[in-house]
């Protein structure tokens, strides 16, 4: 039987009936374990590397646990001919996933949220005035999802930028962290993600202490406000330190 | 960062490769690589026939022979199979996610395999988002061609309970970058996916549905596929590309290569050397039959390189 998109039959993915149960939290509940045995203020190892599309102008894939992303930066190319004329130069942003990513099948569609997101993430941090009348194309494709994408698409995109030679007063980094009950876990896998009360994500220049972006959802007290943001603040730092040791080995690989 | 082991390392080789390459007439002397690289893109016809009358290539190849080609299985941990294939900088990524389906009353014993074939913007210029390459199609019509009547697989091996359900494998494959050849590795990772592929043990529960055997913890009830954890791959298709320009056979050629010189001719053969495909989609080039013997002769040669990396890719993944 040949198959064709549209006349496939309806299909099941045969894991469907499993759900995970989220944990109970009582008052004092310290002994809980994440699903990959991390403490709950430690990050996932990051291994990021630029270069990873030839016919881009720059790129770079990032890697932290199970999620894996590409990011092509394309331009800067002239703009669409229905733009307006422009001093400043244009940011475009896409962020899609492959069918794929996500533990059941997806459609591979393009995530809108995700790319304004982005896009409002990284327009602080480039210097739009050194290329006008053109546009600098930022593509990210999710190529396996296993929580916190967003975050990892933003630091792999700032690095694919660099890659590409394109201005910015700094690199970007961004984190997450999903409150849990009375706890904070930073770094959040999928699982964390799918029965968490609420979420922060801060992505900021690390070398300049600015904040590009932060967004939360669900419910948040004050100081558990003031010891999230404390706490992405400081795994920013230390991711931007990773990002930055990526530049320069790639840069030194080259000169040889 | 440098003990980390990356399943997408063979993705970063070849901008070194590229750098050490260079053009084989470039001296060192920045004036004449600077002509060099204007003339190549002034007339880049005369450039690639100066070359050719060399008998040699811009990226320093003889003309018979293809890119540096690797292969990765099991790139991709959320699919059933999936592998990463690189013929010189054009990557491919192909997974296959396994779903249930009730067959249709014509073949209530076999399953289905949906294949298809997607270029994201990442992976060229041209690609832009909401607007599709015109080669997608193309590719993908010529991947379930290829891949359905093969042979390779017998679609048999994918029911489960007859007239009740069955396997539909999703096979999609994703161009990460495109640099030439985009059929010939879209192919080869599809075929190392199939050979990557670990069907899950399920059982049948109470509500006439498939369920994953380990995650019920139906230890009682009987699994479905107990033997059937992997599939056969019988007569494995290969190919390979060429690119014809006056009486010159470029195999294996790259975005700028087929850019220039139009005509194609892709040749698909079976691991017993026997003719699967053989296409030619028009171009300027109206090829004598010597020509196409000499494609296919090419792809012969082609195809027990090819056989060599998958073994070794495969055999790789069982010392781990």
């Amino acid at each position: 039987m040949a198959a064709k998109p549209g006349s496939a039959p309806v299909t099941y993915s045969p894991n469907l009936g499993q759900k995970t149960r989220p944990p109970i939290f009582k008052d004092n509940d310290l002994d809980w374990v994440r699903p990959d045995g991390r403490g709950f203020h430690q990050c996932r190892p990051a291994f990021f590397r630029t270069g990873a599309v030839n016919s881009a102008s720059g790129s770079a894939y990032a890697e932290l646990g199970s999620t894996k992303v590409i990011v092509s930066v394309f331009g800067p190319r002239e703009s669409k001919k229905a733009m307006m004329y422009s001093d400043t130069g244009r940011l475009n942003c896409n962020v899609s996933y492959t069918t794929f990513a996500t533990p059941v099948r997806g459609q591979g569609s393009d995530h809108k949220e995700f790319s304004s997101m982005l896009h409002k993430a990284l327009e602080g941090a480039i210097m739009l005035e050194t290329f006008p009348k053109t546009t600098v194309d930022v593509f990210a494709l999710v190529l396996e999802s296993g929580g916190s994408d967003l975050p990892v698409v933003i630091s792999c995109a700032s690095l694919a930028l660099a890659d590409a030679g394109i201005m910015m007063y700094d690199l970007v980094a961004a984190v997450s962290v999903s409150c849990l009950g009375k706890n904070l876990v930073i770094d959040p896998v999928l699982e964390e993600e799918s029965y968490q009360d609420g979420s922060l994500m801060l992505t900021c220049m690390p070398s300049r202490y600015e904040v590009t972006q932060l967004t939360f959802t669900g419910e948040w007290s004050t100081p558990e406000i003031n010891e999230a943001m404390q706490l992405c603040l400081d795994a920013c730092n230390k991711l931007g330190k990773v990002m930055r040791t990526c530049l320069k080995e790639a840069a030194s690989a080259s000169q040889e | 960062m440098d003990g980390y082991n990356c399943v997408f390392n063979p993705l970063f080789r070849s901008k070194e490769n590229r750098l050490t390459m260079g053009l084989p007439n470039a001296s060192g002397d920045l004036s004449t690589e600077v002509e060099v690289d204007a003339f190549r893109r002034l007339f880049p016809l005369r450039f690639y026939e100066k070359h050719l009358l060399e008998s040699i290539r811009p990226d320093a190849r003889p003309l018979g022979r293809a890119r540096e080609t690797t292969i990765a299985l099991g790139a991709v941990a959320s699919a059933n199979g999936s592998a990463l294939a690189k013929i010189g900088s054009t990557t491919m990524l192909a997974a296959i996610k396994m779903e249930v389906m009730t067959p249709s009353l014509e073949t209530p014993d076999e399953g289905c395999i949906a294949i298809d074939f997607h270029m994201p913007p990442i992976c060229s210029p041209i690609v832009r988002p909401g607007r599709p390459a015109e080669a997608a199609p193309v590719v993908a019509k010529q991947l379930s061609d290829t891949i359905l009547s093969s042979g390779m697989i017998n679609l048999k091996e994918l029911s489960l309970v007859s007239g009740k359900a069955a396997w539909m494998a999703y096979l999609d494959i994703y161009c990460l970058d495109a640099d030439g050849a985009l059929f010939d590795t879209a192919l080869l990772s599809a075929v190392a996916a199939f050979s990557h592929l670990e069907i899950p043990v399920v059982s049948l529960n109470d509500d006439g549905k498939i369920v994953l055997s380990e995650e019920q913890g139906l230890s009682d009830r009987e699994p479905v596929n107990k033997e059937r954890r992997k599939i056969n791959l019988s007569s494995i298709p290969f190919s390979l590309t060429c690119v014809l320009h006056k009486n010159y056979i470029l195999a294996d050629p790259t975005a700028e290569e087929e850019s220039i010189m139009d005509t194609i001719v892709t040749v698909v053969l079976d691991s017993s050397s026997q003719l699967v495909s053989l296409h030619k989609p028009g171009g300027t080039v109206l090829a004598y039959t010597s020509a196409i013997q000499d494609c296919i002769a090419l792809t012969r040669q082609r195809v027990k390189e090819l056989q060599k990396i998958l073994e070794e890719a495969i055999s790789g993944m069982e010392v781990d």
